[in-house]
């Protein structure tokens, strides 16, 4: 018998020698009831024949795989994309930035298989299957991530709402406020489709991108030939190039995915929804983040500096090519990315920090028995938003810095998804197929490559000179 | 359709406790929580490749450590 199952149907307390008769029957909590009344909509849009079914199903299921996907087009990330634009215009990035994504994919996937076979989140894997000793070095991993990603989330935050003038203070406040609005739902369903909603204005960069009239030839170009690449390889692009990739490939995301698919309740049955909803989140948000590369092209034809702009700045710069209300948008999007993401990350160390300590975690409890649970979520937003108003911090450097530290760590991640995903007493029949293995070992060689480049960059930069 | 029943916090009913056994499957539930999986012993070679992992990310941060530096400087 699979171990999920074995484990699964062993009651709390029950003693070994307890018969399946005797058994107490299982305590159901509130928490439960929500879970039920969310999965017994699922088994009813089940029974509908037809698109409109499988649509009604798409609908209840989509929702990890979109905000994690759009929650990592966050502050940091669409900086990184900006600076892109406006350091390299349109060309090598384009076709990069959708690799990136293809990437992320790749293992997102594998997080929402774990997720619906074992109905456990990833912290809480990592810690039964390899024990604390491992366990506590991607918790601090995961932490230390998110506590610096937090940071840059309210940079972005604080620079987009600054365009409009509204004070560090105020901006600061006003997105703790929406946090804690969205977390008083006390209900997965509510919270996700709050937060859904929120995340789908990551799109505004679209328009902003069509304000800078794009010129479509060269875009197509791009993707097909991989070219121009501006000044070649050297340690400013290696520096780009890692920020990219930190800005679509994340430990964060798949705790957050995973711990959040366990949450909503899907099972192995759904799992190629769970797909679905993975690659509806990449097409958008791989969308939103050319769109962003594409608006800050014009500072690259204009041979504009952009090295040590902000959010505001930016806004500000691209201006004169894509009118008031372009840069007016690309402000309020780079509020949107760091407050959906701010959402997303502080959730994502909860559920890790609930799985951990064996407290409840779930955006299903109610205040009363998840106060652990929101106090951490909570918390760990304020103390990063306290840090931003401090005066004179180089926030610039930190946003940088942050992403490059998220590749950094992805590969020792990478390498316990891929060892849970393919452990048979726990995943059954449900172990990855063997292209999603092919495909991840080929992302960890990747990020490993790019990591190492780094290094040689800042270590030796003269030897990209021989290249 | 059978009718979705309305949570209430500070009591499930055994007929709404019946109903969402019946919706759940048995790792769902929140009791389920408290079982936990057994420890998987590492093989060797499964250790080197964590411990291989594990240096190269302090090597890696310590050269992020160095570029802020000189950078600062």
């Amino acid at each position: 018998m699979q171990l999920a199952k074995q484990v699964a149907a062993a009651p709390a307390d029950a003693p070994a020698s307890l018969s399946p008769t005797d058994a107490p029957r299982p305590a159901v909590t509130h928490e439960d009831m929500d879970r039920a009344r969310d999965r017994e909509r699922v088994s009813q849009a089940r029974v509908r024949k037809g698109p409109f079914g499988n649509l009604r199903l798409l609908w209840l299921l989509v929702g990890p795989g979109i905000l994690v996907m759009l929650g990592e087009n966050d502050g940091p990330s669409m900086l990184s994309y900006a600076a892109t634009g406006a350091r390299y215009g349109i060309g090598f990035f384009l076709p990069f930035i959708i690799l990136t994504f293809i990437m992320a994919l790749v293992v997102q996937e594998m997080t929402v298989r774990l997720g619906a076979v074992t109905h456990r989140g990833h912290a809480e894997l990592i810690y039964d299957r390899f024990g604390p000793f491992w366990g506590r070095f991607s918790m601090i991993d995961l932490m230390m991530g998110n506590f610096l990603t937090l940071i840059t989330e309210f940079i972005a935050i604080r620079a987009g709402l600054g365009f409009f003038g509204i004070p560090p203070w105020a901006a600061v406040l006003g997105t703790l406020g929406v946090l804690y609005v969205a977390l008083m739902t006390h209900r997965y369903w509510t919270w996700e489709r709050i937060t859904l909603a929120a995340a789908m204005f990551n799109l505004i960069f679209v328009p902003v991108a069509l304000l800078a009239h794009p010129q479509w030839g060269a875009i197509g170009h791009a993707l097909v030939r991989w070219s121009p690449l501006p000044g070649g390889v050297n340690k400013d692009m290696v520096l780009i190039l890692l920020a990219d990739i930190g800005a679509t490939v994340t430990p964060w995301m798949l705790f957050f995915q995973q711990s959040a698919t366990a949450d909503k309740g899907l099972t192995p049955r759904d799992i190629g929804f769970g797909f679905a909803d993975t690659i509806l989140g990449a097409l958008l948000a791989s969308t939103a983040a050319i769109a962003t590369v594409i608006a800050a092209a014009p500072l690259f034809a204009h041979h504009m500096s952009a090295a040590n702009f902000e959010a505001g700045q930016f806004a500000e710069a691209l201006e004169p090519f894509i009118g008031r209300w372009g840069s007016a948008l690309f402000a309020l999007g780079m509020f949107e990315a760091g407050m959906v993401a701010c959402i997303t990350i502080s959730t994502s160390s909860a559920y890790a920090f609930g799985e951990v300590s064996r407290k409840p975690h779930s955006l299903n409890l109610p205040m009363s028995q998840g106060k652990a649970f929101y106090g951490v979520l909570f918390l760990e937003a304020v103390a990063a938003s306290g840090l931003v108003l401090i005066p004179g911090l180089p926030l610039v450097s930190v946003v940088l810095v942050v992403n490059v530290i998220a590749v950094l760590a992805m590969p020792p991640a990478l390498i316990f998804l891929y060892m849970l995903v393919n452990d048979r007493e726990i995943m059954g029949d449900q172990t990855s197929p063997l292209w999603a293995n092919v495909l991840a070992a080929m992302v960890v060689v990747l990020l490993v490559g790019a990591g190492i480049l780094y290094g040689i960059s800042v270590v030796a930069p003269n030897l990209f000179a021989l290249l | 359709m059978p009718e979705i029943p309305e949570p209430d916090a500070s009591h499930v009913s055994d007929e709404n406790s019946a109903w969402v056994m019946q919706s759940l499957e048995a790792g769902q539930l929140s009791s389920a929580r408290a079982q936990h999986y057994p420890r998987r012993p590492l093989k060797r070679s499964e250790a080197i490749l964590f411990w291989g992992l594990r240096g190269y990310l302090l090597f890696m941060l310590g050269v992020v450590i160095y570029q802020v530096w000189t950078t600062a400087h």
